[in-house]
């Protein structure tokens, strides 16, 4: 109950400094020019969005409609999780602040359970955000084009789960740092190097040819989550149209990888957390 | 029952990215303090007592020795069940009104809500805040900030309870009021850990005082112990002594020290005092009036770490 009273509060925190607010209402915007826009004329085939065709039907409507639908997913899962970041990092380093620390380890809840529920409610705000914007897509292209794409919610489980993955960064982070601004900084960082790292034999193995390094490479890829991979696989879930440069099917192994490394970065967390001064 | 004992507890702080300077913030300090008392930590600056109170509800970690506290080891969740700690800076959630902060901390001390709510409004009331219930904290003063912080240690109605410069930015009715919480808490039987700069307020409200400096314990006692000293009576004259009276009383082996129309006169008992009135009298020394010179803790407190320093 102690650790639930925590993590309603690092929710409520989050709407209340409106960081959580504005990301809903981003998501809001989003789904209402969608809602408004977005329409199929069932006379000539077109899907049209206000008024301007964007697909032809040619007799595969619901093929077009899923395209769609699959290409904004694409687009905006890393925009998603990104702004998750901007809305979540500050709560961990917040409570670490002097004044603010000490009442919270005075009252009877151990540093594990502290730790991972303020982690919790940071994360689990986004994910509230992220499940909200996915349905409404859902209901929206559902309703408006009569394309009921249900791997849209399987991948919308899916980005929660690789948001909560990458939140195990942004809480090491936190801790250690115990500054907002930089939290931000190193998770962001952190998305351009988990990007490098699932390229790296065309991009990161080039810069230098030498075997320790791209070992260290391989590992670092393998030990830290797989954002990059995560969030391409979720895409895969949308739909079964493929893209022109992308012909895999969906891999569970990323998720997997990252379920481990985010486990070890959360109990690294933790490990830290009860071992300093405060 | 003894409601906090330590044992040769000691700290060293590692600051830095390479941990090279050690700051020795305790010392081997041993102490036991008895429930329901109220007890005092004093010391300069840096002389380690919020370390102290720290390691006791386990946000740092001792270097070496060990504590029980209220018949549990260090680092028991338990402990800070049954203790109440009011930090020295605190800042709290400035979007919360000062009743939701009482919530919160209550939730977070394992209270049961509908328990709470009665709770934490009796509390806003005892502590003066009742009327600015409903504003949000970041709008409320340093002591008004004080006040609810003292209600938020309180509302687990903790058996120990940890003070840290309780009245600080507080007006002086105000820390009358907080001082009667104190004393109100005390006859309920709360041990209270007073750590404060105001000795005045130290000597008014606790049983029990130790004095630290650099980490180390220099001495613990009651304020009567810790004042006591000689006595030294301040005798008013109604004109200053003449010369030869003063010689004669040094020759008499008096120990007098005179300021204008003031004697001072250090005595070793009733007898001594009284036959220095007869002498006095008998050379036709008019007597305003005459009382013992007391100690301030304060004057303790100063020529203690005086003394040390010198050391």
């Amino acid at each position: 109950m102690k650790s639930l009273a925590l993590l309603l509060f690092t929710i409520n925190e989050a709407i209340r400094k409106g960081t959580l607010l504005f990301y809903a209402a981003v998501a809001t915007l989003i789904l209402l020019v969608f809602a408004l826009g977005i329409s199929s004329n069932e006379a000539n085939g077109l899907i049209t969005f206000f008024g301007m065709p964007i697909a032809v039907q040619a007799g595969k409507q619901f093929d077009v409609g899923q395209f769609i639908i699959a290409s904004l997913h694409r687009q905006s899962v890393f925009w998603i999780v990104v702004f998750g970041v901007f809305g979540a990092a500050g709560l961990i380093p917040s409570m670490l602040e002097k004044g603010t620390t000490e009442i919270f380890l005075s009252k009877p809840l151990s540093r594990t359970a502290l730790l991972l529920a303020r982690a919790a409610g940071a994360a689990g705000g986004i994910v509230i955000n992220i499940l909200y914007f996915s349905a409404g897509i859902f209901l929206v292209f559902g309703l408006k084009l009569g394309v009921w794409q249900w791997g849209l919610l399987t991948a919308a489980v899916a980005l929660s789960f690789t948001f909560l993955c990458y939140f195990s960064v942004v809480t090491l982070v936190g801790i250690i740092t115990r500054s907002s601004g930089f939290t931000v900084m190193l998770a962001l960082g952190y998305t351009v190097i988990s990007w490098g790292l699932e390229i790296r034999q065309h991009g990161l193995y080039l810069l230098w040819n030498n075997d320790v390094y791209h070992r260290v490479l391989d590992a670092l890829y393998y030990l830290l989550p797989q954002l990059s991979a995560m969030l391409t696989n979720s895409s895969r879930l949308v739909g079964a149209v493929p893209f022109a440069n992308d012909t895999s099917t969906f891999s569970i192994i990323p998720f997997v990888w990252s379920f481990g490394s985010a486990a070890l970065l959360y109990a690294g967390s933790v490990w830290y957390f009860t071992r300093q001064d405060y | 029952m003894t409601a906090l004992q330590t044992f040769e507890l000691s700290k060293t702080y590692r600051p830095g990215a390479f941990k090279r300077k050690n700051i020795l913030a305790l010392d081997k300090v041993s102490l036991q303090v008895e429930e329901g008392e109220i007890f005092g930590l004093l010391g300069p600056n840096g002389a380690g007592k919020t370390t102290f109170v720290k390691v006791a509800l386990s946000m740092v970690h001792p270097t070496s020795g060990s504590a029980i506290v209220l018949g549990l080891p260090l680092g028991s969740v338990q402990i800070r069940q049954q203790s109440g700690y009011l930090p020295e800076s605190h800042r709290y959630p400035g979007f919360l009104s000062g009743f939701e902060t009482l919530m919160l901390f209550g939730r977070l001390s394992g209270v049961p809500v509908p328990l709470l709510k009665t709770r934490a409004g009796e509390l806003l009331e005892r502590v003066g805040l009742s009327q600015w219930a409903g504003m949000r904290t970041k709008r409320y003063s340093k002591g008004m900030l004080q006040r609810l912080g003292l209600a938020q240690a309180l509302i687990n109605e903790p058996r120990l309870l940890f003070l840290d410069e309780p009245t600080d930015g507080v007006d002086p009715i105000g820390r009358k009021e907080i001082r009667d919480i104190l004393l109100q808490l005390k006859q309920r039987g709360t041990t209270i850990f007073l750590n404060s700069h105001l000795l005045s307020e130290v000597e008014l409200l606790c049983d029990r005082v130790v004095i630290l400096n650099k980490g180390r314990v220099l001495k613990t006692g009651t304020i009567a112990e810790l004042t006591a000293r000689e006595p030294v009576y301040e005798i008013q004259l109604a004109s200053p002594a003449p010369a030869e009276v003063l010689q004669e009383l040094a020759a008499r082996t008096f120990d007098v020290t005179a300021r204008d129309t003031l004697l001072f006169a250090r005595v070793r008992d009733v007898e001594q005092l009284n036959a220095l009135v007869d002498l006095l009298r008998s050379r036709g020394v008019a007597i305003g009036s005459m009382g013992l010179q007391k100690t301030s803790l304060e004057e303790s407190f100063i020529s203690l770490i005086q003394g040390e320093t010198a050391a």
